[in-house]
């Protein structure tokens, strides 16, 4: 008889939230539109993904056979495109200045002769580390390219004898080595950023909609009724009214892992099914946080601005971009409490070496953790809402 | 007689909507607490978040299959390196895979078994730096520290290789000398990461916590129906810009102190990148703040109370980051998001600052962003004001519908 209560309370409440659900064009809003927009807007701004054809400018003051040459070989560097050729460094710092080139290469006046003449020939380079993420994939190229042409007289040189160039290389540099960027050979931005950014979006998303589904009862003083289709059982009310935003977004994430992975190939190394569990926790754990940080005050003005500060820091906090054991330990603590920090952990592993459940089950059980707090502070909640000291505050 | 009365007229309700708006403002902790805590808590935040700015002693692995004099020599001078810290010895790729599974590491150096051998008879040795690209500044840092160490490895024992080479070869080489090639990081010596991220989040929370303070004002105005306030003085165009300006006013007045904060004293106390020309950024701020305040008022007309406008506007602040061209080149950035950079005011302001702040470019070299952000104004304040008649129109009719039924 008691379970059968239950049931019927918990269909009431979802009943009544999915007729609330289409009654303001907000839901709609929240739950399709927004989602779409993360899918849509992740998975194009990055354009191909590769950084190629960067503008970068050449200051030729020389104009020899030489410089040309020196020219045309940067020319054949896919990362830049050699856009502009300026006639002193004036212009080519004020091109920089107005963001025309992102790096110039300046070949100063007599550095042919200085080459053949053994008088120390230098050609200085200027990249613009302002913008710090194309600076490093320009100084990059150049380096590897400038690598190649610092040398090149030397070796001129030398093989006129009939030695290998190989063996010139060789003594040159005993020792070499070459680099191997796992899992993303490229260094495509798609494949970096596309998926953690995603879902750093989404869970501003889902911490927002869930404190804003909860707290609006609140503050429009229609608490009455919701508590009375639950029964007065406040674990049925908050689970019921949930359950159909868990759903949308569980489907949206996991539309969102295809379009990624599938339509866009962006390269897994595991399947849909691990990834997409991944993503339904971290769906689950972002509400339980968003339930009981909400939980705490729930006045839904107040509570909705921190949350949505919140949901910012995640850009950061999720440790995609600047890795966080780099931060400050309190940041790097603090960190773990942002369930896109462990999904991030997570999806990285399975998704670049896919070691298997072995590495990541720290994570994936602290994002089932995040329901604890959520389920314990629930009774406040209630005390809070029946107390109605929360809801006129603004 | 008649203009002047107009005139004083008009400013007496200029006045009044000033203080009106003030009131509102103090009286709302919602509000308070996103000037407050979005300026100064988010401020301080960032800046602490980001204060290391670089990359220090990422944790490498080395599996040394040489274990020669030569292959300790290397990783001696890489422990050296600032950028990475020898984590530990492998004895094998295999246990060298396991530390990055487990995420202790996030490079593996590997130097394969002949790596002396090969220097020994006149070959190149080679060995591989693997790394991880969950963060492409680890991968940078990895990198750098290597080929560093491995240049000076170079120098050290470049002469062991002469008696590989015929003596006219080297005769001809020692004629030759190589190129002197010298990099320079121009407006940020350092590379720091902090020091390109910060000066883009410092105008992002400028514009992030406006929207969202113009939002839960305005949607605040329609849910509680106190818009109407505004009717008595008419509809009329002059009322809609005596209602925008002294909005705009109000919300002047509270950023300039923001702003003084934020990108005034933030940049000196965290040693942020500042050798921009104070007088330009304020030239530049002015018209980035009329028109956010104008855009903030033409989204208005969707926002229906006031905590639903904080649901969408946050949901972008990460996108912006994009859409400026700070973090990705906007060449690279597909047209149709390219024509959201010149719609939504806080792109260009972004990258007009980064400009001058960050670069020292003075007003001429920021042109195309400072015109942009002209326009914007122009045409967003004209939106605004159509969308407060618009509004103020909505809601009386909805008023009137409810007393008719």
């Amino acid at each position: 008889m008691n379970k059968s209560i239950k049931h019927t309370a918990f269909y009431a409440t979802l009943k009544r939230e999915l007729t609330r659900m289409v009654s303001r064009r907000l839901y709609f809003g929240v739950c399709i539109v927004l989602p779409l927009f993360c899918i849509v807007f992740m998975s194009t701004i990055f354009g191909t993904g590769g950084m190629e054809n960067i503008p970068i400018g050449i200051v030729d003051l020389d104009q020899t056979a030489t410089s040309r040459e020196i020219t045309r070989t940067l020319g054949t560097v896919s990362t830049c495109d050699v856009q502009e050729l300026f006639s002193d460094a004036k212009a080519a710092r004020e091109a920089v200045l107005k963001r025309e080139i992102y790096a110039y290469v300046v070949i100063p006046n007599n550095f042919e002769s200085d080459l053949i003449g053994g008088r120390n020939a230098s050609i200085p380079y200027y990249i613009h580390y302002a913008l710090l993420s194309v600076g490093i994939e320009v100084e990059a190229a150049l380096e590897t390219v400038f690598a190649e042409i610092a040398l090149a007289p030397v070796v001129a040189y030398g093989s006129v004898f009939g030695t290998e160039t190989s063996e010139i290389e060789s003594f040159l540099l005993p020792v070499n080595f070459e680099a191997h960027p796992l899992f993303n050979a490229s260094l495509d931005y798609s494949t970096y950023l596309t998926n953690p950014f995603f879902f750093v979006l989404f869970q501003v998303l889902i911490l927002l909609t869930t404190s804003y589904v909860i707290g609006s009862e609140i503050k429009f003083k229609t608490w009455q009724s919701w508590l009375d289709a639950a029964n007065g059982n406040i674990f049925i009310a908050v689970a019921a009214k949930l359950l159909p935003y868990t759903i949308i977004y569980i489907i949206m994430g996991i539309f969102g892992n295809f379009v990624i992975f599938d339509l866009l190939h962006i390269p897994m190394n595991t399947g849909f099914l691990s990834i997409n569990t991944a993503t339904i926790l971290f769906v689950i754990a972002s509400q339980a946080l968003a339930v009981f940080v909400f939980s705490l005050f729930p006045a839904l003005s107040i509570m909705i601005s921190i949350l949505s500060m919140m949901g910012s820091l995640g850009a950061t906090l999720g440790g995609v971009t600047f890795p966080m054991p780099y931060m400050h330990p309190s940041i790097d603590y603090l960190s773990h409490l942002f369930p896109i920090r462990h999904f991030v952990n997570v999806i990285q592993n399975i998704l670049y070496g896919d070691y298997g459940f072995p590495y990541v089950w720290e994570d994936t059980v602290i994002l089932i953790v995040f329901l604890i707090p959520a389920l314990l502070i629930l009774p406040h909640l209630k005390r809070a809402i029946l107390s109605r000291k929360y809801e006129d505050i603004e | 007689m008649k203009t002047l009365n107009n005139r004083n007229n008009y400013l007496k309700i200029i006045a009044d909507y000033i203080a009106r708006e003030f009131k509102t403002i103090g009286t709302s902790y919602s509000i308070l607490l996103v000037m407050i805590g979005g300026v100064f808590v988010y401020g301080l935040l960032y800046n602490y978040m980001y204060q290391p700015n670089l990359i220090r002693k990422a944790p490498v692995v080395v599996a040394d299959l040489s274990q020669s004099s030569l292959s300790r020599e290397y990783v001696r001078l890489l422990s050296a390196s600032s950028q990475v810290e020898v984590y530990s010895h492998a004895n094998n790729i295999l246990e060298a895979k396991e530390l990055m599974k487990t995420r202790e590491v996030v490079g593996i150096v590997y130097i394969p078994r002949d790596f002396e051998r090969r220097v020994g008879r006149g070959d190149q040795s080679v060995f591989l730096a693997m790394v991880n690209t969950s963060a492409f500044l680890n991968f940078a840092a990895i990198q750098e520290a290597t080929s560093g160490a491995m240049v000076e490895l170079d120098g050290r024992h470049r002469s062991d290789m002469i008696t590989f080479l015929p003596l006219p070869t080297l005769y001809a080489m020692s004629q030759a000398q190589p190129i002197n090639v010298v990099g320079t990081a121009l407006f940020n010596h350092t590379e720091g990461y902090g020091s390109y991220l910060i000066p883009v989040v410092l105008i992002l929370i400028i514009f992030q916590t406006l929207m969202m303070v113009i939002g839960m004002i305005s949607g605040g105005e329609r849910y509680k129906k106190t818009i109407l306030y505004y009717k008595k003085n008419g509809l009329g165009f002059g009322n809609m810009m005596a209602i925008v300006l002294s909005k705009t006013f109000v919300y002047s007045v509270l950023y300039a102190i923001f702003a003084y904060f934020l990108i005034g004293l933030l940049p000196q106390i965290f040693s942020i990148p500042n050798i921009g020309d104070t007088m330009d950024i304020i030239t530049l701020l002015i018209p980035f703040f009329m028109a956010s305040c104008f855009f903030g008022f033409t989204c208005s007309l969707v926002y229906a109370d006031s905590e639903s406008p904080i649901l969408m506007i946050a949901f972008f602040s990460v996108g912006l980051v994009f859409l400026s061209g700070i973090s990705y080149p906007l060449e690279l950035i597909p047209w149709y998001w390219k024509v959201f950079h010149y719609i939504i005011p806080a792109p260009p302001a972004v990258l007009g600052y980064v400009k001058v702040n960050s670069m020292g470019a003075s007003i001429a070299d920021i042109k195309t962003e400072y015109i942009t952000l002209w326009i914007q104004c122009l045409v967003y304040f004209l939106t605004a004001c159509f969308v407060y008649r618009y509004n103020i129109k909505k809601e009386s009719a909805a008023i009137k519908e409810a007393a008719n039924f």
